[in-house]
């Protein structure tokens, strides 16, 4: 645990399900020491899945195993008061603390920025919530679902008009969220000694996306001229080819906007007669005809498959790319030649196969190499060596339910 | 007045353009880092051209959408077709912390500044690029947009309605997505040069970054070979039921509810003063509410679509039921909650004009970021001549005249 990038960074983790354990797991894959705290009954991803043969079971969720990897792993009852003493304790010993539940949740566990910003002055808490901790949603119940709808991004980018708004399919909020407060949250470790101590990120999913994602691209245009656009269930209506096409086997990404790409398709589907169209040869124009020329493509999409397709139109110079399955893109050559995947021996998984690092430092390699640790794990270990408790005193406060 | 950022001190060469990269730069930026994007009129970036523009007149300064996307980044315009111009950079290189680019890999190379360059220049020099599918590999260089890169990972063919093909998003998700992240791998490997004094050459595969979103769906077809499609905005794990979006009065006018646990369709129940339907056996536990969830979601649209999608969310959340309304573009400058927070703030252009963009979207008690407009063309062009690699106003103002400094 003492090589990569963030070796020596301490950091205590108090989350569930994504955002705060995805967040943590970036700073454990890169070397950190990362302590994850569960209370007695563990983190709802363990409840959640999937599991092997769909059998729940705490110890093999699926969604557990891949965003928890590198932690050590202990369990405390911060309801009890002996349990917030030993979570205070433990915020002494840490740089950071990661965490994700409602503000009005770790009011309630006394544990808000509050309550433990003077326990330790140098320490960065790095709370990542649907809405954020302040404003008047601040108070509300929330999940993925709820902040990712908050933040226009789905009226605005995805779906058929007059359709129900839809998110990708994944906890984009939560992942959105977690990358936002791994960046903020780490330059306020970094830059701890400059700004003169520690302090609190507060990150809002929805926020987060509504800013950088939608409000970027759309809030001036709508503050100065007061429209807006909503989704239109093509691609990128403007301009033509660009969406989502089936074809033989599955569907492909058709895009061919610029002269050279447009040509490039051209030659692939044999220079078919109706686009020689002088109407045909500029993308605007092609959006204009959209019903009359995505049929025409689809025609020809639809006798071969995506592979041959996106090989095809990469040679002859157009982003054209199959759209992957999960599976294609599990198994794809380049992410395997890349080294992208990595086999992982958990005690009760087996061994399994993982996502690797997000990205490569070839002078201080991380990614995921210990498995999820199992609930309580490491109780002994941490409390242990970090509190420097007896094993008399921990079998105690296990026997108690503090543990 | 901004109180003490935390990257103060640390100055970052951007060669990033259209999206991803100036999103890096700007992360930095916010943070406190000085950030000076590498461009030039020879080769005007695209997103600078995208309409509308402020107070409705066309020009490559005036692009709305690109100050938002852009704002903190500098800007310092060398034309580097001309070998003095690189030279220029790598001079400010030589002076810098890291550098910046999100081109397809090789061209920094051509450019005559690949790491190698850049290592001679400043020998802990971190560069950072961010190919779409990496530096290596035998998918290296496959073009791709935005929008459609995604595709690659997974995640695309996870989009769309129930029982239907995928549904493009119609933006690169992706785009802000990598450029907040790659900006964490920058802090790491700073943290890296400072504790070895070793810098390094960073392979931020975009493919691979946003791979990590479709995790869950992963681990579905790693344990189980299963292999997921799009589902509406069912729960990705069916653990909630209900899970989504529905229809409320008014005109594209929408809900989202999540029910997780017991506790919670209970008190929904309460809420929707419980009907027979909710009330009927094959809604009485979340195992069935699943089993039955089509149903389930049927009568849910049909009990919200009365009402006001504010006031349902108040009257639900008042009961403890996670809900909230789906907003649009409109709602999000007017809504109470991003008004609060000062999400998006109006900020006046060094070109006099007024415009909309988004602020500090994290909120740090310590620090106060103070946010910068997108710059315009060569901004910063005396700063960092002059100021910082000490050139002569007579040699600036050559180089101006020969269209190096362009």
């Amino acid at each position: 645990m003492s090589s990569g990038a963030l070796a020596g960074i301490k950091v205590i983790e108090f989350g569930q399900l994504v955002s705060a354990p995805f967040c943590a797991k970036l700073f454990s894959d890169f070397g950190a020491d990362v302590i994850k705290v569960e209370l007695p009954a563990g983190d709802a991803a363990r409840q959640t899945g999937p599991f092997p043969h769909d059998e729940p079971n705490p110890e093999k969720s699926g969604l557990f195993f891949i965003n928890n990897t590198n932690k050590r792993g202990i369990t405390c009852d911060v309801e009890t008061e002996a349990g917030r003493a030993l979570f205070l304790r433990l915020l002494e010993w840490a740089d950071v603390l990661i965490e994700n539940n409602l503000p009005r949740q770790m009011r309630e566990w006394r544990l808000d920025y509050e309550q433990i910003a003077g326990v330790n002055t140098d320490l960065v808490v790095i709370s990542i919530t649907p809405f954020g901790q302040t404003g008047p949603y601040s108070g509300w119940n929330a999940y993925d679902l709820n902040a990712y709808h908050l933040s226009g991004a789905s009226s605005r980018y995805c779906g058929r008009p007059g359709e129900m708004p839809l998110e990708h399919g994944t906890f984009s909020a939560d992942y959105f969220g977690a990358i936002t407060a791994s960046t903020w949250g780490m330059a306020a470790v970094y830059g701890r000694d400059v700004v003169g101590g520690g302090q609190q990120v507060d990150v809002s999913c929805a926020e987060a996306i509504a800013a950088a994602f939608v409000g970027g691209q759309n809030i001036g245009g709508y503050a100065q001229e007061g429209v807006f656009d909503k989704r239109t269930g093509v691609g990128m209506p403007q301009g033509a080819p660009a969406t989502i096409l089936p074809c033989k086997d599955g569907h492909v990404w058709m895009l061919a906007l610029e002269p050279g790409q447009w040509n490039g398709l051209r030659e692939v589907m044999g220079n078919p007669e109706w686009a020689d169209l002088d109407l045909f040869q500029d993308m605007f124009m092609r959006a204009q005809n959209a019903d009359v020329i995505y049929p025409f493509i689809e025609e020809w999409t639809m006798q071969h498959s995506k592979m041959e397709i996106m090989d095809k139109c990469q040679a002859a110079g157009c982003p054209i790319t199959a759209v992957f399955t999960i599976a294609e893109a599990a198994e794809h050559p380049h992410l395997a030649a890349r080294d992208y995947f990595v086999d992982i021996d958990h005690p009760e998984l087996g061994q399994v196969r993982n996502l690797g690092a997000p990205f490569k430092l070839p002078a201080c390699p991380g990614g995921p190499h210990t498995p999820a640790p199992l609930l309580g794990q490491h109780n002994s270990e941490v409390y242990g060596e970090i509190l420097g408790l007896g094993e008399h005193e921990i079998s105690t406060l296990n026997a108690d339910g503090i543990l | 007045m901004a109180k003490s950022l935390p990257l103060e001190g640390i100055r970052v060469v951007n060669f990033g353009w259209v999206w991803a990269g100036p999103v890096v730069g700007q992360t930095l930026a916010f943070l406190g880092a000085e950030v000076f994007k590498v461009e030039s009129r020879a080769r005007i970036d695209m997103t600078r051209n995208l309409p509308p523009f402020a107070e409705g007149e066309p020009g490559p300064d005036r692009s709305l959408s690109n100050h938002a996307c852009w704002a903190g980044n500098g800007s310092v315009s060398l034309n580097l077709k001309k070998p003095e111009a690189r030279d220029i950079a790598l001079k400010l290189i030589a002076n810098s912390d890291v550098v910046v680019e999100n081109f397809g890999p090789g061209v920094m190379e051509k450019m005559g500044l690949g790491y190698d360059v850049l290592k001679e220049a400043r020998k802990d020099i971190v560069m950072f690029s961010m190919p779409a599918t990496g530096l290596t590999g035998p998918l290296k260089g496959v073009r791709t947009y935005g929008l459609s890169l995604t595709s690659t990972t997974g995640l695309d063919s996870l989009v769309g309605y129930k029982g239907g093909g995928p549904i493009p998003v119609e933006n690169a998700f992706s785009d802000p997505f990598v450029g907040i992240f790659g900006a964490f791998a920058v802090l790491a490997a700073l943290r890296h040069r400072d504790s070895s004094g070793e810098g390094q050459h960073v392979d931020f595969s975009q493919q691979e970054a946003i791979m990590q979103m479709v995790g869950p769906a992963y681990m579905d077809y790693t344990l189980n070979g299963r292999v997921g499609g799009p589902k509406s905005n069912e729960h990705p794990l069916a653990a909630a039921a209900p899970h989504g979006v529905f229809p409320c009065a008014g005109d594209d006018r929408w809900i989202s509810i999540v029910v997780a646990d017991e506790d919670e369709w209970q008190s929904m129940l309460v809420a929707m003063d419980s009907p027979d339907w909710a009330c009927a056996g094959e809604f009485s536990s979340l195992p069935k509410r699943l089993a039955n969830i089509d149903d389930l979601h049927t009568r849910t649209a049909e009990w919200t679509s009365t009402f006001d999608d504010r006031e349902l969310a108040d009257r639900l959340q008042e009961y403890g039921v996670a809900a909230a309304p789906v907003l649009n573009v409109a709602d999000l400058l007017n809504d109470p909650h991003y008004k609060f927070r000062n999400t998006f703030i109006e900020v006046t252009h060094p070109l006099g004009f007024s415009e909309t963009i988004y602020g500090a979207y994290v909120k740090t008690s310590r620090s106060e970021v103070d946010v910068k407009p997108g710059p315009f063309i060569g901004q910063h062009n005396e700063k960092v001549l002059k100021e910082i690699l000490g050139m002569s106003e007579e040699r600036y103002q050559q180089l101006v005249s020969d269209e190096i400094v362009y």
